[in-house]
C-alpha cells in the first residue's frame, strides 16, 4: 500500500553570495526527507518542491507565493538570511502557512507562522560573551560585516561588556563580501587588544582569519578570536593552519558525543563522502524536517494550527541533543556549547550548558547583573579574572 | 506608495538617501526606507531638513530602532506596506510636526520671559522706590500700564530701567 504524500516547500538559494551555506542546508533537507520517506515510523511521505531565489531578496516572496498557489504546500522549510525571512513572513501570515526557519539569527522577532529552529541570541552570543568576561578579558576589539546580524550581535556584546565594566576598544565594519582586511589587521597588531570578536560572514571572515593568523604569527602575538558563526566546512575554506584556535559558540558541532550525532555524522558521510562535514545550519535544517514530520504524525493532519499545537513542547532527540518548540514564542529549546577549533578542521567542545535553554528572542530574561560574577567553581581550570561590577541604581 | 500619495493629491519625488537632500522648503514630508540605509552612516541625519519624516521599518531590532529615534520621525509605518495606514501616518506626521513647531515657539517665548526676569525685577524695585509702593502694588502698576499701552510687562520694564522711572507715553500700539 502506497503511503499518502505531503507536499513540502523548500526555499534555498543555490547561487548568489551565500549559496555555500544554503547548499549545505539543502543537502541536509534532502537527507531528512529521504529518511522520513524510507522510515516505517511515518505513515506518509514528503514530496519536496524546491524553489531557488538565487540569493535575490525580492525573489523570496514570489518563490513562496508560487509554492503555496501552485504546489499547495502548507509547510515551507528554508531562508538563511533575515532579509529573506522578512520577505516571506507577510505571505505565510496572510495565507496561514508555516515557515520552518533553520538558521541562527539576531532575535527580536516572533511570528505565529514561523517555527524558529536556529539559535536565538541567548543561545549563542550571551554564553560566548560570558566566557570572554570570565576567562579572557572585558576589553574587546569587534569586527563584523555591515548588516543586521552584526549590528545586533555587537549591541548585545556592548550591553553586556559595558555593564561588567569592560570596554569596546573598536567596532570595525566591512561591507558584505569585502576581503580587503589588511588595514584592520594592522590596527589589531598595533593596538594588541586582549581579544577579537569576529562577526564577519563568508569570504570577509575567511580572508580576515587568514590575515590575522599570518600577522600574529609574524609578530609572535597570541590574540584569542571569538566567533558565533564559524562551522566545520568554513574551517576547511580558511585553511588548516589559520583555522586553528577560534573560540566558537554554537548549538551544534560535528564533534558532539551522543549516539544520535555519531549516527547522523555516519549517515552524512555515507551520503556525501568521508571528507564532507555537516554544519550547524545544515543540522538545524535536518532538525526542521524531523520536527515537522513528528508534529504531522502527532497531529494526524498537515493543518497548520494542529501541527503548531502538536509541535509545542514535543521533545525530539536530535543529533544536537533534545530539541523542542517553546509555544510562547515559536523558538526552540537548544543546548548552548562553546568549542575551540583544532587541527583537522574540527571543534573541541570545552563547555556545554547543563540542560537545553529556553529561547529568549527578545533577551527579556537577560540579567546583566549576574554576568561577570559567576560563583567560583572548584573545578575551574582557567585563571579567573577579577570581576567588574556595576552598581545598578 | 506613489499611487496612494497621488490619490491624496500629493506629488512624489524619489531620492537616493546617499544623495544630498533637496532644499527644505521643496517638500512637505519625507518618507524614508530604513532598511535601505546602513545604521552606521550619517546620510540619514542629513535628511533632517525640517520637513516631517515618516520612517518605514522592516526590521524591528534595537539597533535599527535606536537609528529611528535619532532620526526623530514624526510617524512611521511597518513593512510590508499596505493600502491602509499611509494616510494615518501622514495625518499623524503633519500633526506631530505642527505640535513640534508650536511647542518650539512656546518654549522660545518662555525662555525670553525667563531671560527678562532680571529686568522686570529691576523695574519693580525702581517703581517701589520712586512711588513708595509695596512689591505687589508696584508689579500691579507695571502690569496695568503695560496693558494700557498694549505692550508686554517685559518690554515696559526694559523702558522703565532705561529711563529710570515710568515712561511718559501716550497710548501706543504694539
Amino acid at each position: 500500500m502506497k503511503k499518502p504524500s505531503i507536499p513540502l516547500g523548500l526555499v534555498f538559494s543555490q547561487s548568489g553570495p551565500y549559496a555555500m551555506m544554503a547548499g549545505e542546508m539543502l543537502k541536509s533537507a534532502w537527507m531528512a526527507i529521504d529518511e522520513v520517506n524510507q522510515s516505517h515510523e511515518f505513515d506518509f511521505t514528503f514530496a519536496a518542491h524546491l524553489r531557488d531565489p538565487g540569493g535575490v531578496v525580492a525573489a523570496y516572496h514570489d518563490a513562496c507565493a508560487d509554492l503555496i498557489r501552485q504546489e499547495q504546500v502548507e509547510h515551507i522549510v528554508g531562508c538563511y538570511t533575515s532579509a529573506s525571512r522578512k520577505q516571506v513572513i507577510p505571505i505565510v501570515e496572510r495565507t496561514e502557512r508555516l515557515l520552518w526557519h533553520p538558521a541562527r539569527y539576531e532575535g527580536f522577532e516572533s511570528s505565529d507562522n514561523v517555527i524558529y529552529v536556529g539559535a536565538a541570541p541567548n543561545h549563542n552570543v550571551v554564553p560566548l560573551v560570558r566566557h570572554m568576561l570570565d576567562h579572557i578579558s572585558s576589553d574587546v576589539f569587534c569586527i563584523g560585516s555591515n548588516y543586521v546580524w552584526t549590528w545586533e550581535t555587537n549591541r548585545v556584546i556592548r550591553e553586556i561588556v559595558t555593564s561588567a565594566g569592560g570596554r569596546i576598544l573598536a567596532e570595525r565594519l566591512l561591507e558584505l563580501g569585502e576581503t580587503a582586511v589588511d588595514h584592520i589587521v594592522r590596527e589589531i597588531i598595533d593596538r594588541k587588544p586582549p581579544v577579537v570578536f569576529n562577526t564577519l560572514v563568508g569570504e570577509s571572515s575567511y580572508a580576515f582569519v587568514r590575515a590575522l593568523h599570518e600577522a600574529t604569527t609574524r609578530a609572535r602575538l597570541t590574540i584569542p578570536m571569538l566567533s558565533c558563526s564559524l562551522c566545520e566546512p568554513e574551517l576547511k575554506l580558511i585553511g588548516p593552519a589559520a583555522s586553528v584556535g577560534c573560540i566558537t559558540s554554537s548549538a551544534y558541532f560535528e564533534s558532539i558525543d551522543r549516539p544520535q550525532n555519531r549516527a547522523f555524522v555516519a549517515r552524512w558521510r555515507a551520503r556525501h563522502g568521508t571528507d564532507s562535514n555537516p554544519s550547524v545550519d545544515g543540522q538545524s535544517t535536518y532538525v526542521c524536517v524531523m520536527l515537522l514530520a513528528r508534529a504531522i504524525r502527532r497531529a494526524g493532519t498537515t493543518d497548520v494550527a494542529a501541527v503548531r499545537r502538536a509541535a509545542a513542547n514535543h521533545r525530539y532527540e536530535s543529533p544536537q541533543g533534545p530539541v523542542w518548540v517553546d509555544p510562547d514564542n515559536n523558538h526552540c529549546f537548544l543546548t548552548p556549547r562553546l568549542a575551540r577549533s583544532v587541527p583537522g578542521c574540527q571543534f573541541e567542545i570545552f563547555w556545554e550548558a547543563e540542560a537545553p535553554e529556553r529561547p529568549d528572542p527578545y533577551l527579556s530574561n537577560l540579567d546583566l547583573a549576574t554576568i561577570g560574577m559567576r560563583p567560583e567553581k572548584s573545578n575551574d581550570t582557567m585563571p579567573k579574572r577579577a570581576n567588574h561590577l556595576r552598581v545598578v541604581k | 506608495m506613489r499611487r496612494q500619495f497621488n490619490r491624496l493629491g500629493m506629488a512624489v519625488t524619489e531620492h537616493d538617501p546617499a544623495e544630498a537632500p533637496p532644499p527644505g522648503d521643496a517638500v512637505d514630508v519625507i518618507v524614508m526606507d530604513g532598511d535601505s540605509i546602513p545604521i552606521k552612516c550619517d546620510t540619514a541625519a542629513a535628511w533632517r531638513i525640517g520637513a516631517p519624516i515618516i520612517a518605514l521599518i522592516g526590521t524591528e531590532t534595537p539597533s535599527r530602532l535606536k537609528w529611528l529615534l535619532d532620526l526623530q520621525p514624526a510617524s512611521f509605518l511597518v513593512k510590508p506596506l499596505r493600502s491602509a495606514g499611509l494616510y494615518t501616518a501622514l495625518v499623524v506626521a503633519f500633526d506631530a510636526a505642527q505640535r513640534r513647531t508650536n511647542e518650539a515657539a512656546h518654549v522660545e517665548r518662555l525662555e525670553g520671559r525667563v531671560r527678562s526676569r532680571r529686568v522686570v525685577f529691576a523695574a519693580v524695585l525702581q517703581i517701589m522706590r520712586g512711588h513708595g509702593l509695596s512689591e505687589t502694588e508696584a508689579f500691579a502698576l507695571i502690569r496695568q500700564t503695560a496693558m494700557r499701552h498694549r505692550t508686554t510687562v517685559e518690554q515696559l520694564s526694559a523702558e522703565i530701567v532705561a529711563v529710570g522711572g515710568m515712561p511718559n507715553r501716550t497710548t501706543r500700539t504694539a
